[in-house]
């Protein structure tokens, strides 16, 4: 484990993105206080607003505190366009640390500390409004809960499944054997794109958000055991034979007891290299799910079905803001997947995990 | 070394930081947009009319002389056709795609909307209503050289439509009291219809294509199972024998159809040429509107039509393209808000909604409230970027039958407190609202997943409703199991769905409003519910269809259809929103382009014609 | 014949894996919620009798159950039912194959025209910093969302004008000579194959790094250092052919992967293959057609892994052993 971080830290990319990452998950952390607004405010007369202008100089060219105006929008009935326009009538001034909307930290201790508000009546919107005026800042933070944790969750429930069915599996060999890994490779011919739109169509409509999170967790999950379960046998398999399970297996130890805590702690190694690499690809999983209209909806955000907004022609040229949740995509699967790639160096430089 | 790097690298962070925080406030130039709009005022040309030359009926377009050539690329939007027989179609794509290349006796007049000759040379509706005399035009042919005589227009009816061939909604809809209409052949060139009883919907019937009976009869004597298959997208293009002004050349899946021109067209220009002037009609297949706007910018597309934000970037566009914007007007298309007012029990004995809720959405205050408490003036300037108006009645605004003196209102929250104080609803401190069972008021409302429009709508809906102390459950879920819930499960609250409605007869509408029609949303009846008792309003509605599709005269019916758009006006079953405008963009190259709110660009397509 | 006996004996062995793959699949779709005939039910000028009619024709107001069996014994006798328009599958399936399959094997080429190469020179410079670099390049690929990927390739194609949007033909492209189809389709594949490639390039590179480190490592490639062989003789020659190896296993699996991972792409682009109509009727619930494209990635992955085993085995002297 040290030699891991020695080199993780070594590694001039693998530090920047762990650097990245622990930035984003603390962010994440204290998105409440760290957000201006909460997850479902809106102010419905502010939709597709441009990030805030804030200024420090005011117009006598004195430095001043930072403030900013509010835009003003018009339907412009001769160009058929929203005129968004700043109303310079009325300065606000940026607050830091101070009280603005109530909310829950971590959904237990409510407060009402913002670490920046604007003045009443003024908005703050530090990376534009979407189409119905809510603040893409603020739900950047709240949907990154969601897309930074369904692929950590997903493989909480699928490896624990994989590694206790490929460690049966390979252990007790067989016709057991036989009959599991068939199953398994029948699960691995659905090609997994589809089988991860059928089940996600099968989702009972009506649940609440938190259902729908867990079901999709579980369902990305599903996709992925099979793979994992069969190259966990195929250590296991080499594994059994050597003396320190032989001599378990002398002094009675029941099978599951041998396969638990004998067998399966000699395959950490590759579990660890295997779950940084593929957090990523459930994170895209995500984002593809969202883009069919299948992930999570609205108006519970995540970044996937904040870029399925963006990816619009007109707001991909007009609204550049809007794809900030696409930029936050990239960073994070390429850190997971620089750091993965140190990992697997240090632990295990020919592991063919991809 | 690497420390100088390092400090340098510091260095530009922090000033990048701090010029980052550093803004200067100086007032924008005004830009002062040049609002030079084309005036795009249309001169409609007459119309087309009836000139006999050498015995034959050719049918004389009235618009400019244009040069001959050239190909048009419009786009559809979704997976392509399904078929190209006319009279198995059962979406709109393939409708559309078939029927250009089978005219019907009549068409719609793309003003007015009123019926008017096509292939037919003239017809003529008895005083009794019951009877339709067709007369039709001497000497035109199929593509094959075969003359189009009654003998056609007989079988079409008779073999095909009236015997239940293929989509028997045609056949469905013209059933008056059990009994269908009735075809007789007067002469080679003249048909009669009658109808059993007056109906005056049946006019528009006379729209639907005609077939060949020497190509379709054999398919027609193989029954049923065989004409579902008959003319599929899989038929060879020459095995097609077709009277419509293009002809099918090629048909790629999912990626394009592509028509000829007929070169024994029957309708020709001032000068006595015949049409079209096109070589060439193409339809890209296209699988969503970001492809579709993709494609125009890149110039492989002709025209499009437009929503939203692209409105504004193509009229900015216009005045320095090569292409004009066109304004036709709302759409026909209607976006509701439904509450359900199901009050039954299913096969298990349970209610559909439970039984507060029934209270609640049968009380017309209840509704009322809502429609009070909705917002849709933002709605049209946020979700469709203002192209758009606020829609309260159930006929479209483009609609030929809309009820005129139905009054638009804007949001009004006091008033939707009003209505529910009347009812006896109350708020506790927390401004939550209660029934006055004591009950809080809390549903779910549905739409479908995927739709960004309607799932902003319901963003906004959610908060209007929350602003009057109720709560709702907003869930956008995928679109069958929408459906599956509306016309099976029947458990849903409220929903947000639309329709696609015609503009020109409000009787298509019929399977939404009256109470046994299969699409009666709000109140969906099933087998075993047929019977189930009606509310006031919903045996008013039914009763005003009835007259409506009897009457003969324009005016009478308007009188009857203004009187149930009223009826749903005043008690709400549905809550209409807004209906989007529609836009289109014709590259400037093609000529003859007289777009209209009912027949689009392409209803004069034989007259278009390009400049290059 | 040893050869034979192997390939009849796994061949055997898939059956019951297809009529696994098959219940499995045909379970969840039908257990779904969604409607089939959803748009229909829709459409206020649909009568109720043209519904009946659609359902009966479809099957869909019998048990699941005995849906399964009918569906099974067509699919034996090699009649694979018809979509949920009435259209054939066979005949859909058929039109959209050889568009997929063109652009896969345009894909597989070029990763590993330029995936292998990548690794071998990654796996000689192992733990210097152009290996980072090429792994961190590599990973640039796989970290945008690929519709996310194709929609702003889109747009570049739009502002230049350098590329189609989408599609693999052009308007007129029957009218062409035979040059200027050719043309045509590569200019059409462009973009879709710079997605896709992008996509599966660092996992190749990755695989054929780990191989080259695997193999760089072993006895007798030590041995032929020892004897005293040129280094690009030991590299070339001995390593390289035993690196590759493990890969053919690869080649079964990438063919049923591009299948599954395509589809996004394909959509975006409006690309004709089988990934964007298994994708638009797996969201419509077309049972016949959903079924007959899954069983159909499940052969093909099968089949393409039963082809590398045999591959390995004539190759691979020290598999033969084994079995």
């Amino acid at each position: 484990m040290k030699e891991i971080i020695t080199q993780l830290i070594k590694d001039k990319f693998a530090k920047i993105a762990l650097i990245l990452l622990g930035l984003m998950y603390l962010a994440l952390f204290f998105a409440d206080f760290l957000a201006p607004y909460t997850k479902d405010f809106s102010d419905r007369t502010m939709a597709y607003v441009p990030p805030s202008k804030i200024f420090t100089i005011d117009e006598n060219g004195q430095l001043s505190k930072p403030y900013t105006y509010n835009y003003t929008r018009e339907f412009n009935q001769d160009t058929l366009e929203m005129d968004y326009k700043l109303n310079r009538s009325k300065k606000y001034y940026l607050k830091f640390f101070s009280s603005g909307q109530p909310y829950k930290f971590l959904g237990l201790i409510p407060m009402k500390r913002h670490f920046v508000t604007v003045e009443p009546d003024g908005r703050l919107f530090l990376l534009g409004t979407d189409i119905n005026g809510r603040d893409v800042f603020s739900r950047l933070l709240f949907g990154g809960r969601i897309s930074m944790t369904i692929g950590f969750l997903a493989l909480f429930v699928l490896f624990p499944i994989g590694l206790l069915y490929g460690g049966i599996s390979g252990y007790l060999g067989g016709k057991v054997d036989n009959i599991m890994m068939r199953f398994a490779e029948a699960v691995m011919s659905i090609p997994s794109f589809y089988l991860l739109i059928i089940l996600a169509s099968i989702l009972p409509s009506g649940m609440t958000s938190i259902q729908r999170f867990i079901l999709i967790v579980v369902i990305l999950a599903l996709i992925g055991w099979a793979s994992f379960a069969r190259v966990v046998r195929g250590m296991v398999l080499s594994i059994k034979n050597q003396e320190f399970v032989q001599a378990a297996k002398s002094i009675g130890q029941s099978k599951l007891g041998i396969i638990v805590r004998h067998i399966l702690p000699q395959t950490t190694s590759f579990v660890i290299v295997a779950m940084t690499l593929s957090v990523p690809s459930y994170i895209l999983s995500e984002s593809g799910l969202s883009f069919l209209g299948l992930g999570i909806q609205q108006p519970d955000a995540s970044w996937g079905n904040m870029l399925k907004e963006a990816q619009e022609f007109t707001n991909i040229i007009y609204r550049p803001w809007l794809l900030t949740p696409g930029f936050l995509i990239f960073v994070a699967v390429l850190a997971f997947n620089l750091i993965g790639d140190t990992i697997r160096d240090v632990l295990d430089p020919k592991s063919r995990v991809r | 070394m690497k420390r100088v790097i390092y400090a340098i690298l510091i260095f530009v962070l922090i000033f990048g930081f701090i010029k980052a925080c550093i803004r200067r406030d100086t007032a924008d130039a005004d830009l002062a947009k040049s609002t030079n709009t084309k005036s795009n005022e249309l001169i409609f040309p007459q119309d087309q009319k009836t000139v006999t030359i050498e015995g034959i009926d050719y049918l004389q377009s009235q618009a400019p002389i244009g040069n001959f050539g050239g190909t048009f690329t419009a786009s559809t939007i979704g997976e392509g056709p399904k078929t190209f027989n006319p009279f198995n179609t059962k979406d709109n794509i393939s409708s559309i795609l078939s029927e250009i290349m089978y005219d019907g006796l009549l068409t719609t007049h793309p003003v007015t909307g009123q019926p008017i000759p096509k292939l037919a040379k003239s017809f003529s509706i008895s005083d009794d209503g019951k009877s339709y005399n067709v007369k039709l035009r001497h000497g035109i042919k199929w593509s094959d050289g075969k003359p189009i005589t009654a003998d056609d227009v007989v079988f079409t009816w008779r073999e095909i439509i009236l015997a239940g061939l293929g989509n028997t909604s045609i056949r469905d809809s013209i059933i008056i009291d059990g009994e269908l209409p009735t075809v007789e052949k007067i002469d080679d060139y003249t048909v009669k219809f009658t109808t059993p009883k007056p109906f005056a919907p049946f006019v528009r019937m006379l729209s639907t294509p005609i077939a060949p009976k020497h190509i379709f009869e054999s398919a027609a004597k193989k029954g049923s199972q065989y004409f579902d298959t008959f003319l599929s997208t899989n038929t060879k293009p020459e095995d097609f024998v077709t009277s419509g002004a293009f002809k099918l050349k090629e048909y790629i899946p999912a990626q394009r159809v592509v028509y000829e021109r007929n070169p024994d067209y029957y309708i020709i220009n001032k000068n006595g040429e015949k049409l079209p002037y096109l070589d060439r009609l193409v339809y890209l297949i296209v699988g969503d509107l970001n492809n579709e706007v993709l494609k125009f910018e890149a110039k492989e597309l002709d025209t499009i039509n437009l929503q939203g934000a692209k409105v504004a970037r193509y009229k900015a566009m216009e005045p320095h393209s090569d292409f004009t914007i066109y304004n036709l007007g709302p759409n026909t298309g209607t976006l509701y808000l439904a509450m359900n007012l199901n009050n039954r029990k299913n096969d298990k004995g349970k209610f559909y909604v439970s039984p507060e809720k029934q209270i609640w959405f049968n009380d017309v205050n209840f509704r009322k409230a809502i429609d009070y408490a909705i917002d849709r003036k933002n709605m049209v300037l946020n979700i469709a970027n203002g192209i758009g108006e606020p829609l309260f009645t159930a006929e479209s605004l483009n609609s030929i039958f809309l009820n005129k003196d139905l009054q638009p209102y804007d949001k009004d929250l006091n008033k939707s407190r009003e209505l529910l104080e009347k009812s006896g609803f109350y708020w506790d401190k927390k401004g939550r609202l209660f029934d006055r069972f004591k009950n809080r008021v809390e549903f779910d409302m549905l739409t479908n997943a995927g739709n960004t429009e309607r799932e902003a709508i319901g963003v906004m809906i959610k908060q209007d409703l929350e602003d009057l102390g109720m709560k709702v459950n907003f869930k956008p879920i995928e679109f069958n199991s929408l459906v599956n819930k509306l016309v099976n499960t029947l458990d849903w609250d409220m929903i947000i769905m639309g329709f696609t409605g015609s503009p020109l007869e409000p009787n298509g509408g019929k399977n939404v409003m009256m109470s046994d029609g299969t699409l009666h949303v709000y109140n969906m009846r099933t087998e075993k519910d047929k019977n189930s008792p009606r509310y006031d309003f919903e045996k008013k509605i039914d009763e005003l269809f009835v007259k409506g599709a009897l009457a003969t005269k324009f005016e009478e019916r308007k009188k009857y259809y203004d009187e149930y758009q009223k009826i749903i006006y005043e008690e709400k079953p549905f809550i209409y929103i807004y209906s989007p405008t529609i836009i289109v963009a014709v590259r400037n190259k093609f000529k003859n382009i007289f777009p209209t709110s009912l027949g689009g660009v392409m209803h004069n397509i034989e007259e278009i014609y390009t400049e290059e | 014949m040893e050869i034979l006996k192997y390939i009849f004996k796994r061949i055997l062995q898939t059956i019951p894996l297809l009529i696994i793959v098959s219940l499995i699949s045909f379970f969840i779709i039908r257990l779904s919620p969604v409607d089939p005939l959803a748009e229909l039910r829709l459409n206020p000028s649909v009568s109720k009798e043209t519904l009946e009619k659609e359902s009966h024709r479809l099957g869909l107001d019998k048990p699941i159950i005995v849906q399964y069996g009918k569906w099974a014994k067509s699919f034996i006798k090699g009649d694979l039912g018809i979509t949920s328009n009435g259209e054939k599958v066979s005949v859909k399936l058929k039109e959209r194959i050889p568009n997929t399959l063109l652009l896969t094997v345009v894909v597989i080429f070029l990763t590993w025209v330029v995936g292998i190469p990548l690794g071998i020179l990654a796996a000689l410079e192992w733990k210097t910093y152009f290996d980072r670099l090429l792994t961190v390049l590599t990973s640039i690929g796989m970290a945008i969302p690929s519709f996310f990927f194709a929609v702003l390739l889109l747009i570049f194609a739009v502002k230049t004008g350098w590329f189609p949007v989408g599609g693999l033909t052009s308007a007129n492209f029957t009218d062409m000579g035979l040059w200027a189809q050719i043309k045509d389709i590569v200019h059409h594949l462009f973009l879709p194959v710079i997605v896709l490639f992008t996509l599966s390039l660092a996992g190749l590179q990755r695989q054929m790094r780990a191989n080259m480190l695997d193999v760089l490592d072993s006895d007798y490639i030590r041995f032929a250092r020892a004897k005293g062989l040129s280094e690009f003789k030991v590299i070339y020659k001995h390593a390289l052919r035993n690196a590759v190896n493990p890969l053919i296993t690869l080649l079964g699996f990438e063919f049923a992967g591009l299948l599954s991972g395509a589809a996004l792409t394909e959509y975006v682009f409006q690309y004709p293959g089988l990934g964007r109509l298994i994708l638009e009727a797996v969201l419509k619930s077309d049972i016949n057609l959903v079924m007959a494209s899954l069983m159909m990635g499940a052969i093909m992955l099968i089949v393409g892994n039963l082809i590398a085993d045999i591959l390995l085995i004539i190759t691979d002297p020290r598999i033969r052993v084994k079995s």
